[in-house]
């Protein structure tokens, strides 16, 4: 239709006519233009709702919601001007109206020539967008963290209330929901953003748009989350279970907003993440040469696809029954609170492995790097996560034992999930196989393999108590369950992401992360972390329930030595913070190659040139060719033997 | 010699014959006689009975307060006992690796990686075999073991079974047990619905609950009895104990439920079922059972 072409890696490609400068109305859209246009259309929608439905105005049995629906008019408002704002919805009106992107117009969202401030717009470079999701986590990783020493004063301080519970049931669901949410993108996505198209050997990820678009549905689900503590706060844990939720006030709509945007975000990236690695990866890189992160991140992308629409699912009814008065979970209309509980947990049990394995597959890409020895078992580590993603949507209900839902259901359930170790076995054997007969490089990353797998173990081995239901009969809801979690996903997934964080930062940066600064922060956060969860463990034994602001004497020393856990890991965690900080700013600069690893990431540029790699690479072999021939291979052990066997003397 | 015994391609050599090949056990042999193979398994040893303890200290420290006051509390802390026993052997040989990696082994910091000669170990067939049987066949003795707890537990308590058949035993103890945010009510239907704060039950008198929440879920643990279910609004869960202690014991709530849901605990006196009548006669009135 047109005659403008535009050479792009030497194919002359025809190209839209070009209208103004490239970019368009993209040039004036940044991160700010998206918070006036939220924080303005979410006055506007409040008040429109408000006169509409003044508080008050409601019926009788809508009285405990009257808020609800200017609330909820607010955070449509600040979703759809955000994002407006951001410029999330110039493209597809572009292409309504026939002005579809030019090539030019796609270097310019790329970032291409933009400096700095290109991290405050809707950038489609997914290196940029790495970055981004890596500030977004630390971010929110700083405020959970933060309400989590508010907990830990509270429940330190024995004699009095800190807090009034109202507050403190707060402070629990806010605090772990927050986590949630920065666990499961911590390494999802600056790995898988900004790492996997690298590894790959790709130029971008497959979608670079629905790249930008997931993390700024992100950036905008936060800030209601955070707000909700203004108007009454998550005061029902972070499983907000139904009929409570319906009671809570207006910061409940926070809650709600933030997980239906945030599983909308969270199912573009996964489909993003996905497609690019089915479809992008470089030429020879057949699956038996693909390095083990990729298929960690598949796999957490995977689940994140079909669990999160259960999540969603379960608050857009509670919305409704809280809104419009429909009633999927009130039981004196007929509904149910186990549907509830269902819907959530069909979610809570895989988004548990959405965070655990892209930080366990983070472990077992840098162990072979650190041990200069071939992954061990590269088959076993794969059978170990198609195991755990098999198995991972197979045992929501152990979350259920004690609910009396369906008491028959507990035998198979209780299968499934103690079925779970054996892969996660396999995981333990690949780490511990790798480590056999090898001097390690002594390393930061290297030193977050000694504390995963240490936590792995006391994490493992609580979790088959609780996989078990008469022993559950005990443990459910007692501080028992809140330890074991926290080793779970603290201590493996944050401290492999510590690790994962400490190994990519000098292709992040092109500067090394201060090993000396680093080194203090980790191991002063895990020896703090086993202060706190070690004696929450105690606490647990002795019959503590989760979630509670006063207790008996009884718990009180094993609540003391928690508390001074607690504050330790949050002073490590500064610490670790600080080491990252002053690195990137003015750390010593890296090599493009630092830690000499085989896999495509390490093989580009640092910083990353725009489309990743001059020529595309192509793939010969699985990227942990290293070491030399092992002496004492089984089968020169075996001719050895067999010499030694014949001299014996025998026939 | 050691080179050639890997077969060039297209050689049509023969493997060795099996008469030649050493035994399993010769290779076993040699593989316990070498330096770090026996220091990770005395570094196993001492760490299994470093952490041996633990299977009595966790006990001790659930009977803090007076567990087990009941069969099925009895049956739940054998359960923790045993998976504590069995999980030992393989933590601690997982934890003797890595204190043999960094103590034995030994790392060495640096610039460029100072261990490019560390032997390419890419498989090991016996290896993972033997890892796999092992974690599976612990894998499934604890699932039989939890299945068979399960059932002798469910059996205990009346569990999934419908009530009918069992209330018809004169001798069974009835309690209907409301949550509401936030206190515990028990109403006892056998002694005209006489209702109590606090839960009375007679020692070695099977008691059966009838669990249900006028508000929110709520979820009913009596902690030294191993009683803990769900108290649902719109449903009645069951579940029973019989308590074989005499005693004050705790109810807690262990379900966030709201504000006060930290407060929502009380007391269960179990007391000789001769008391109980004569407690129940005097309070509640009614018929003895």
């Amino acid at each position: 239709m047109s005659t403008a072409t535009a050479t792009i890696y030497s194919v002359e490609v025809p190209q839209p006519k070009q209208h103004g400068k490239p970019g368009g109305i993209m040039r004036r859209l940044n991160f700010f233009t998206g918070l006036a246009g939220g924080v303005i259309l979410a006055a506007v929608f409040g008040f429109l709702m408000n006169i509409q439905f003044a508080p008050g105005a409601q019926t009788a049995d809508f009285a405990s919601a009257s808020a609800g629906p200017t609330f909820w008019a607010i955070m449509v408002g600040w979703v759809l001007g955000f994002m407006g704002g951001m410029g999330a919805f110039v493209g597809p009106i572009r292409w309504v109206m026939g002005r579809d992107l030019t090539h030019a117009d796609a270097e310019f969202m790329a970032g291409k020539d933009q400096g700095k401030f290109r991290y405050w717009r809707f950038t489609t470079d997914h290196k940029v967008v790495g970055i981004q999701y890596l500030i977004m986590a630390m971010v929110i990783l700083g405020f959970g963290g933060l309400l989590a020493m508010l907990i830990r004063t509270e429940l330190g301080v024995t004699w009095a209330e800190v807090f009034n519970p109202d507050f403190y049931n707060s402070l629990v669901g806010t605090h772990g929901i927050a986590m949630i949410i920065a666990m499961i993108i911590v390494v999802s996505g600056p790995v898988g953003n900004f790492i996997i198209p690298l590894m790959c050997g790709a130029r971008d990820m497959a979608f670079p748009r629905l790249n930008a678009l997931s993390i700024w549905l992100l950036v905008c689900a936060v800030p209601p989350l955070i707000l909700s503590l203004l108007v009454g706060g998550i005061r029902d844990g972070w499983s907000v279970y139904q009929p409570l939720n319906s009671q809570a006030g207006p910061g409940m709509i926070g809650y709600q907003t933030t997980i239906i945007v945030f599983a909308v975000s969270t199912a573009i990236a996964s489909v993003n993440i996905m497609t690019t690695i089915l479809t992008m990866r470089a030429k020879g890189m057949t699956w038996s040469r693909t390095p083990i992160s990729i298929y960690g991140v598949f796999a957490a992308a995977a689940m994140g696809l079909y669990a999160f629409p259960f999540y969603q699912y379960s608050q857009i009814l509670s919305m409704t029954d809280r809104l419009i008065n429909t009633s999927f979970f009130d039981p004196v209309e007929g509904g149910s609170v186990w549907l509830y509980e269902n819907l959530f947990w069909l979610l809570g049990h895989p988004e548990v492995y959405v965070i655990l394995i892209p930080s366990t597959a983070i472990i077992l890409e840098l162990i072979p790097v650190f041990m200069r020895k071939p992954l061990f078992s590269y088959y076993m580590a794969i059978a170990g996560i198609v195991g755990v993603v098999g198995l991972s949507g197979l045992v929501w209900a152990h979350h259920m034992y004690m609910t009396g839902w369906a008491p028959q259901a507990n035998y198979p359930f209780m299968l499934s999930t103690e079925m779970i170790s054996i892969p996660v076995g396999f995981l333990v054997l690949v780490i511990i196989g790798t480590m056999w007969r090898g001097t390690f490089w002594s390393r930061l990353p290297m030193m977050a393999v000694f504390a995963v797998v240490f936590n792995k173990m006391i994490g493992g081995v609580t979790g088959i108590y609780l996989s078990d239901v008469p022993a559950d009969q005990y443990f459910h809801g007692s501080m028992f369950v809140t330890a074991h979690f926290h080793y779970m996903l603290m201590g493996v997934a944050l401290f492999g992401a510590m690790g994962g964080v400490a190994y990519y930062f000098p292709k992040w940066t092109g500067r090394y992360l201060d090993e000396r600064m680093g080194s203090i922060g980790f191991w002063l956060a895990f020896i703090g972390f086993q202060i706190t969860f070690g004696s929450m463990f105690v606490a647990g034994l002795q019959g503590q329930p989760r979630r509670v602001l006063q207790f008996d004497n009884l718990f009180n020393i094993s609540n003391w030595i928690s508390t001074i856990g607690a504050y330790t890991i949050g002073i490590a965690m500064l610490i670790f913070l600080g080491a990252i900080i002053s690195s990137w700013r003015h750390g010593e600069m890296a090599p493009s190659n630092p830690w000499q690893a085989q896999t495509l990431d390490w093989q580009t540029a640092t910083p990353v040139p725009l489309d990743n790699f001059p020529v595309l690479p192509v793939v010969k072999g699985l990227p942990y060719d290293y070491g030399v021939p092992d002496p004492l291979a089984p089968e020169k052990v075996e001719a050895r033997l067999r010499e030694e066997y014949e001299k014996a003397g025998t026939p | 010699m050691a080179d050639t015994m890997t077969p060039t391609p297209g050689s049509g050599e023969q493997p060795e014959e099996p008469t030649n090949r050493p035994p399993a056990l010769h290779r076993l042999r040699d593989w316990l006689q070498r330096r770090y193979v026996r220091h990770v398994l005395i570094i196993t040893v001492v760490i299994g009975f470093i952490l041996l303890p633990l299977c009595w200290l966790i006990v001790a420290a659930m009977n803090q307060t007076g567990a087990p006051a009941s069969v099925v509390m009895e049956d739940i802390e054998q359960t923790v006992f045993v998976f504590t026993l069995v999980s030992i052997p393989i933590t601690a040989f997982v934890f003797a690796v890595l204190v043999y990696s960094l103590f034995g082994w030994k790392g060495k910091s640096g610039d460029t990686p100072p261990n490019e000669d560390n032997p390419a170990i890419r498989n090991n067939l016996v290896a993972v075999i033997t890892w796999s049987v092992v974690t599976s066949a612990l894998a499934a003795f604890l699932v039989v073991w939890g299945l068979m707890e399960l059932a002798s537990i469910t059996n205990n308590s009346f569990g999934t079974q419908p009530a009918n058949g069992q209330v018809k035993q004169e001798d069974v103890l009835v309690v209907n047990v409301t949550g509401q945010q936030w206190v515990w009510t028990f109403e006892y239907p056998q002694y005209d619905k006489y209702q109590s704060d606090v839960l009375y039950l007679a020692k070695d008198r099977p008691v059966l609950f009838n669990v249900t929440s006028k508000d929110v879920v709520h979820n009913f643990w009596a902690v030294e009895l191993g009683v803990k279910i769900d108290a649902n609004p719109g449903a009645v869960t069951q579940t029973g104990v019989t308590p074989n202690k005499e005693g004050i014991f705790n109810v807690r709530c262990a379900e966030l439920c709201g504000l006060h849901h930290a407060y929502m605990e009380t007391q269960i006196r179990v007391m000789e079922p001769d008391t109980f009548n004569s407690w129940m006669r005097e309070n509640g009135g009614g018929k003895t059972s």
